[in-house]
């Protein structure tokens, strides 16, 4: 490694093993809750209650059949599935763009527009809570446009309990970081190449396809998984603006497995393993990037 | 040459949706939340402007608001003493040797990217008083009987009471992956010859550490604190999973608890609103405080 001369100058000490023990003993911590999970969702409920950490004795797949669809969690993954993605392309789409025209568009503007979307950054989900519950439960002047004096819909319109709803949230919260980010992409390829594609002739739609999104492809990476994980477990909004059993999340539908007099836990384990089994396989694929990346995005924000 | 990037056409088609986006589901809400904080808005009400009625009462009159406060400020000082401490020990040993450090850094980062929802539900069973850690005591004989170990999630007596002092703990291993992953960003940063340069006027590992890196990663300090501060100010998913029965009466309010139920459960969306206004503040008011604070200007490495 960079730091070897000075880093390894006594290779073979007992500090070492020491700090070996330290980690692995750190990282059992980390790993065995999860394992037990695993172990814990293949039991039978009977035995939970007088030997919860023994290993089963049968293998009880029937837990995640029960947990996939009478409670649901395989709608769940579903729709997780489809606002987590649905969020992830727009947001990119949309921040790519802004983010082009703040970086390479040349206008006077551009760095007050950078500025005034870096005030999301600083704003915590909860404050908007009550009033987009409030829009999006009335939208009082989308409806009196489009209802009262276009007559376009006969009903009134309401964005609570639709996917819709969500992801409109969650596509603007994932904004502010991902121009963030891609600005700083952006802005790191050499004008030379703008400006010889200006003189290839190249309209500035054509340059973004072509120049500018294949030069920033570790940026789309990096906002991507962020706000594909950040989304996926996302249980604040989804719990104000869900409400119908068939559009919960996978966050929301898990609550539902602890019961007022009786928790079923090995079903209620084989639920957790559903949920989180996605984000271990993003994880373990891309840990590099996902790390690197979440890091550079919280610095930021 | 340029005329091409300034086309105003293409800045603004390029700049609008996310623009609007942010401005109608980001902006305005955000206005119109500290507007609602004037006012006696209930849903299905007519709202009349109260003035500061509101936040008078939660600073003077509402004992959950003093319980959330506590609790609140507890999460943050908590996690951000123990994450700068176990964060920058992690960093320090990772960034010192040599094999399987990716392995162990991806272990540690691993809970960052799951659902809280999901661990929160696995550690609620973990201190189930009749059948977690407690059951584990039993068997070594450390306890007599499980039901007589410590009520883990159940216990509301003293000050700050066991179950906020377990979840603390619980989003210390859930989170301290990210402070270890900034500093180890940072660290690995530092220029080599400033250690190589010290080793030759004598310098050990341990004045090493005190004395150049633990002044070059200042900044990043700042930034890990401002991070973890933000974070478990907004504390939410861990609580309303963890904590049975309604937060124990109340005990176990958080800020952002405290919120959603005001506004809805008990549909006091004016209310709600203020204790949103009221984080708002605390976030930007601690992130400016640790910035002045902890923050110096960045040394040329």
């Amino acid at each position: 490694m960079e730091n070897d001369i000075v880093r390894n100058k006594k290779p073979f000490k007992p500090v070492i093993v020491l700090l070996y023990g330290f980690l692995i003993l750190l990282a059992l911590v980390y790993l065995l809750p999860l394992a037990w999970v695993v172990v814990t969702s293949l039991k039978d409920d009977t035995v939970i209650m007088t030997s919860p950490w023994a290993l089963p004795e049968k293998v009880m797949f029937e837990n995640y059949t029960y947990a996939w669809t009478m409670g649901q969690m395989g709608k769940a993954l579903l729709n997780s599935l489809i606002v987590s993605t649905a969020t992830l392309i727009l947001s990119m789409i949309i921040g790519a763009m802004a983010a082009f025209a703040i970086a390479k568009l040349q206008w006077k503007l551009s760095r007050l527009t950078l500025l005034y979307f870096m005030i999301g950054m600083m704003i915590p989900i909860h404050c908007l809570l009550i009033p987009l519950f409030v829009e999006f439960s009335n939208m009082p002047l989308l409806n009196s446009i489009l209802v009262d004096h276009l007559h376009l819909f006969s009903e009134k319109l309401s964005l609570k309990d639709t996917r819709i709803g969500l992801i409109i949230p969650y596509v603007t919260f994932s904004l502010p970081i991902t121009i963030y980010i891609m600005v700083g992409f952006f802005e790191s390829i050499p004008n030379e190449l703008f400006e010889a594609a200006v003189i290839d002739g190249c309209s500035v739609p054509h340059m973004f396809v072509t120049v500018a999104i294949p030069m920033a492809r570790t940026g789309f990476m990096v906002t991507g998984l962020m706000s594909f994980v950040n989304n996926w477990n996302e249980l604040l909004v989804a719990l104000v603006f869900l409400t119908k059993e068939e559009l919960k999340t996978l966050p929301l539908a898990l609550s539902k497995f602890v019961g007022p007099y009786h928790t079923n836990y090995t079903q209620m384990f084989a639920a957790i393993m559903i949920a989180v089994i996605p984000t271990i396989i993003v994880y373990v694929l891309f840990a590099n990037q996902i790390v690197d990346g979440l890091t550079a995005g919280a610095v930021k924000g | 040459m340029n005329k091409l990037l300034r086309n105003p056409l293409w800045i603004i088609l390029f700049i609008a949706p996310a623009l609007a986006l942010f401005t109608v589901v980001l902006f305005i809400p955000i206005c119109e939340a500290i507007y609602y904080s004037f006012t006696d808005y209930k849903t299905l009400y007519e709202k009349h402007f109260i003035g500061f009625d509101n936040y008078v009462k939660l600073f003077t009159n509402d004992a959950k608001m003093k319980i959330a406060l506590k609790n609140s400020i507890f999460f943050m000082v908590f996690s951000c003493v123990t994450q700068l401490i176990f964060g920058l020990i992690l960093a320090a040993i990772l960034t010192n040797i040599n094999k399987g450090r990716n392995l162990f850094k991806n272990i540690y980062y691993l809970p960052c990217v799951l659902s809280s929802a999901a661990l929160g539900l696995m550690w609620m069973f973990v201190f189930n008083p009749k059948l977690g850690i407690n059951k584990i005591l039993e068997s070594w004989g450390i306890l007599e009987d499980c039901a007589d170990g410590p009520g883990w999630l159940f216990d509301t007596s003293g000050f700050i009471i066991l179950p906020i002092i377990v979840i603390s703990f619980v989003a210390l291993w859930q989170y301290v992956g990210q402070s270890m992953m900034l500093y180890m960003a940072q660290i690995s940063g530092i220029s080599n010859d400033i250690y190589e340069a010290a080793a030759i006027d004598g310098c050990t590992k341990r004045q090493a550490f005190f004395k150049i890196t633990l002044p070059l990663i200042r900044p990043m300090v700042a930034t890990a604190m401002s991070l973890n501060a933000i974070g478990s100010l907004k504390f939410f998913d861990l609580v309303y999973n963890m904590i049975p029965d309604k937060y124990l009466g109340g005990k176990a309010y958080v800020l952002a608890t405290h919120l959603y139920d005001q506004a809805f459960k008990f549909s006091k969306l004016g209310y709600g609103s203020a204790i949103g206004v009221v984080l708002l503040i605390m976030c930007l008011v601690i992130t400016v405080f640790i910035n002045k604070v902890v923050k110096v200007e960045n040394y040329n490495m």
